[in-house]
């Protein structure tokens, strides 16, 4: 590789909005077709109802791609908003940027959720939100440089092609002598080739002296962005303080601030210990309680997950502060320093790893039936360096291994790799692959619903099998939980809007162990009540993690413990001092219905969000074969017998199977449609005119579409 | 003698975490214990014995990802 080059080819300066109460009320447009730059004031009726983050993204977008748009349409648009809230130091979980695209993998909005400092620094650099539309015929790099006040665009070659050193070379391009005034958005290799290319988002650890990033995983949005031939968007800002989002009422907010991130402190090392393990712990939990993905979602535990748990990371992390957000007390970002893979294009060099996150491991760990901590990290190293999402990566080889067991693909599809579960070797090979668009790889890269097809089509693979031990829905691959015995997780998996991930609702412990909600209108409530206030972190930039993973000391006595809700009283005291509009904990979730009901009616634009399109994949249900009936016999049987009512001493495997099966996909329907009722859409899971004029979202361009699907 | 969230608790021989969660009132929403720092969950409390002089923390509701 030669010598990085950038030739600037558009470039434009502007008056830097100031800040006030978290807003700029500015908007930033980029149209790669034309190397165009524009900016806009945002409307305040748009503010009002859209909040910010996720909400002005799906705003813009909504504008900005038609009803037919492909993903790979020029006007698909990447949208990155931050959020009023969003840049607060000290904050815990102060500041996340989110980003949207409509999907590869399912044709309709996507939204993920991502540390690292970009959505601050763009938008004290004068944006709440930026749009990047149109494609460019050369690779581009875009800077938003809020210390000089330009937009620059460049043509650029020579970049490296990984995220790892491209992120760290125009971290140092951009601002040599202070690269903590610098965050960079980059995708990779596997972004190209693949469908599930993430955004990788990051910061500078002064401490490490490093650039470090997080991922913007789920749903492809980096597979847009490479697609528009972006290699990087840069924000460059200068020294921040809680004084920077011009907040309405300072003292109230250094008091808020003081008091959530003192609690932080005090509890995390007496609960969960995220400052030494991250995610980790839920490793052994999850698997303890049968909900850790073992074999493609088979199984929910196994022996090995003993050394892929925070007892073996707690030890390989690296020591020091691992905030994603500047002074966030939880600091569960962790890494790995010295890393030595052991395949690819970094085989025998030291390299620093950011992770693993409980997701990548049990993604790409149990999954596979791979339990070695090496093997996770280097297949974390390499997905976050090629662009590619670890969840999609981990459930989509799940799949293969599955289908490559039972014969349904041989050597023969798998250019002669051996890819039985547990194979470490071949799961690396299949990775570098995909990051190369290459060989067998390239058809994993597609995504399971594609495979699914391909497999069919080409290879005459049972595609009713398929069907059912896909780990995927509305096109989107599962996240890392295993859902059989929680029948609200199925709700929290098959009715969120963007697919199966699980930031709108985790509900396993609260249903499958406690047994908190009993009934379907339980259940519904739950449905409800959970997926609206998590929307809220992201209309505001916030991490959810702060809410409920340190949880006060009293919490166990109050009316509703999974709320905690003294901290969403901290939430709406936050949201006051910044904004200075006085706010209850019952304003965020109205905050939150609104944009949450939007997205609903913009799947609908985009032809989905019905009914239909909320299905599961039977395996998330229950025992899809013999086997997996049998490895857990005693709970089915008790099950058919005390809950169902029947006689099964006559009833082989099969047929107890099959009536298992029955049972449960009726009581899924079931609870569609109480959730449907719920938050008052029809039973074709749409939502109703009195609920989009309740919500103030009856535009009449969502009237429009509404009535294109027979709400009238 | 054992440390239950820094409360002592009497300890007697066979002592199980289901024995200790048992006794002690408000703690149906506990699964997970911490036993001298390592994680024990609820499908394990009944087979878990808790050693003379140990340090238990109750672990707050899971919460997920
Ligand atoms: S809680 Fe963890 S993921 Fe969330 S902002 Fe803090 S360090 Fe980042």
């Amino acid at each position: 590789m030669g010598h990085m080059q950038l030739k600037e080819i558009a470039a434009t300066t502007y008056e830097r909005a100031d800040v006030n109460k978290g807003y700029t009320d500015q908007s930033l447009h980029i149209n790669l077709d034309k190397a165009d730059i524009g900016i806009t004031p945002i409307d305040t009726a748009i503010k009002e109802k859209f909040i910010g983050g996720k909400g002005y993204d799906l705003w813009y977008m909504w504008n900005a791609v038609k009803g037919t748009t492909k993903w790979d349409d020029p006007e698909n648009a990447v949208c990155i908003s931050a959020g009023p809230l969003g840049g607060t130091p000290g904050y815990p979980g102060g500041g996340k940027s989110i980003v949207t695209a409509i999907s590869p993998l399912t044709g309709a909005p996507i939204d993920s959720n991502v540390g690292g400092y970009f959505g601050p620094y763009k938008k004290f650099s004068g944006f709440d939100v930026i749009t990047l539309t149109g494609k460019a015929d050369q690779d581009t790099v875009i800077l938003i440089d809020g210390i000089e006040s330009n937009i620059k665009i460049f043509t650029a070659s020579d970049l490296p092609d990984n995220s790892y050193e491209m992120s760290d070379a125009l971290t140092r391009y951009f601002d040599a002598e202070k690269p903590v005034n610098v965050s960079v958005v980059t995708a990779g290799p596997g972004a190209e080739n693949t469908y599930f290319g993430c955004l990788n988002f990051s910061w500078y650890d002064a401490g490490r002296k490093r650039v470090r990033y997080k991922q913007a995983g789920r749903g492809g949005i980096g597979t847009v962005f490479a697609d528009k031939k972006i290699k990087a968007v840069v924000a460059r800002f200068g020294a921040i303080s809680m004084k920077t989002n011009n907040p309405a009422d300072l003292e109230a907010l250094k008091t808020v601030t003081k008091t959530h991130a003192k609690e932080i402190h005090e509890l995390d090392p007496k609960q969960n210990r995220m400052a030494l393990v991250g995610t980790t712990h839920l490793v052994p939990i999850m698997n303890d309680h049968d909900c850790l993905p073992t074999h493609n979602f088979k199984f929910g535990s196994h022996p090995g997950a003993a050394v892929i748990g925070e007892d073996v990371y707690e030890h390989i992390f690296d020591k020091g502060f691992d905030g994603c957000w500047r002074g966030c007390a939880v600091a569960c970002s962790h890494g790995v320093k010295d890393f030595s893979p052991f395949t690819g294009p970094f085989k025998g060099t030291k390299v620093f790893v950011d992770g693993p996150e409980y997701e990548t491991v049990a993604g790409c760990g149990s999954n596979l039936g791979i339990f070695d901590a090496h093997t996770i990290l280097e297949i974390n190293f390499y997905c976050d360096a090629y662009g590619l999402d670890t969840i999609s990566v981990g459930t989509s080889i799940g799949f293969v291994m599955e289908c490559f067991e039972n014969k349904l693909i041989t050597t023969d599809h798998t250019d002669g790799m051996d890819l039985s579960f547990g194979n470490r070797y071949n799961t690396l090979e299949l990775i570098h692959q995909m990051a190369r668009g290459e060989g067998f790889g390239a058809i994993v890269g597609k995504g399971i619903r594609q495979m699914k097809q391909i497999f069919a089509e080409k290879f005459n693979a049972d595609a009713a099998f398929m069907q059912d031990i896909g780990m995927e829905s509305k096109g989107l691959e599962f996240s890392e939980y295993i859902t059989k015995e929680s029948l609200a997780q199925q709700g929290g998996y098959g009715l969120a809007l963007k697919g199966p991930q699980h930031d709108e609702a985790w509900l396993i412990f609260l249903d499958m162990v406690h047994n908190f909600m009993p009934t379907f209108e339980n259940k519904a409530e739950a449905l409800h009540w959970f997926p609206m206030f998590r929307t809220w972190f992201g209309l505001c930039g916030l991490c959810k993690l702060p809410w409920n993973d340190i949880v006060p000391e009293d919490n166990k006595q109050t009316e509703e413990p999974a709320k905690v809700k003294k901290h969403i009283q901290w939430y709406a005291d936050f949201f006051s001092a910044i904004t200075g509009k006085k706010t209850t904990p019952d304003d965020l979730i109205a905050m939150s219905e609104a944009v949450y009901n939007f997205q609903r009616v913009f799947n609908l634009k985009m032809g989905y969000g019905t009914r239909e399109h909320d299905t599961l994949p039977y395996r998330a249900m229950g025992p899809v074969t013999a086997e997996e009936y049998e490895s857990r016999q005693e709970r089915y049987d008790k099950q058919l017998i005390e809950k169902y009512g029947m006689n099964i001493s006559d009833m082989d495997t099969d047929t107890k199977v099959a009536a298992l099966r029955k049972e449960r996909e009726a009581q899924y329907e079931q609870l569609k449609g109480a959730v449907y009722e719920r938050r008052g859409w029809t039973q074709n899971g749409i939502p109703t005119k009195e609920t989009v004029k309740r919500l103030g979202i009856d535009f009449p361009e969502v009237l429009e579409v509404l009535e294109k699907n027979g709400v009238k | 003698m054992i440390q239950v969230d820094d409360k002592p608790v009497t300890w007697h021989q066979g002592m199980t975490i289901a024995d200790l969660l048992e006794q002690m009132e408000g703690v149906g929403f506990c699964s997970v214990v911490r036993l001298n720092g390592k994680l024990v969950s609820s499908p394990r409390f009944h087979e878990t014995p808790i050693p003379d002089g140990s340090i238990i923390r109750l672990l707050p509701l899971v919460a997920g990802g």
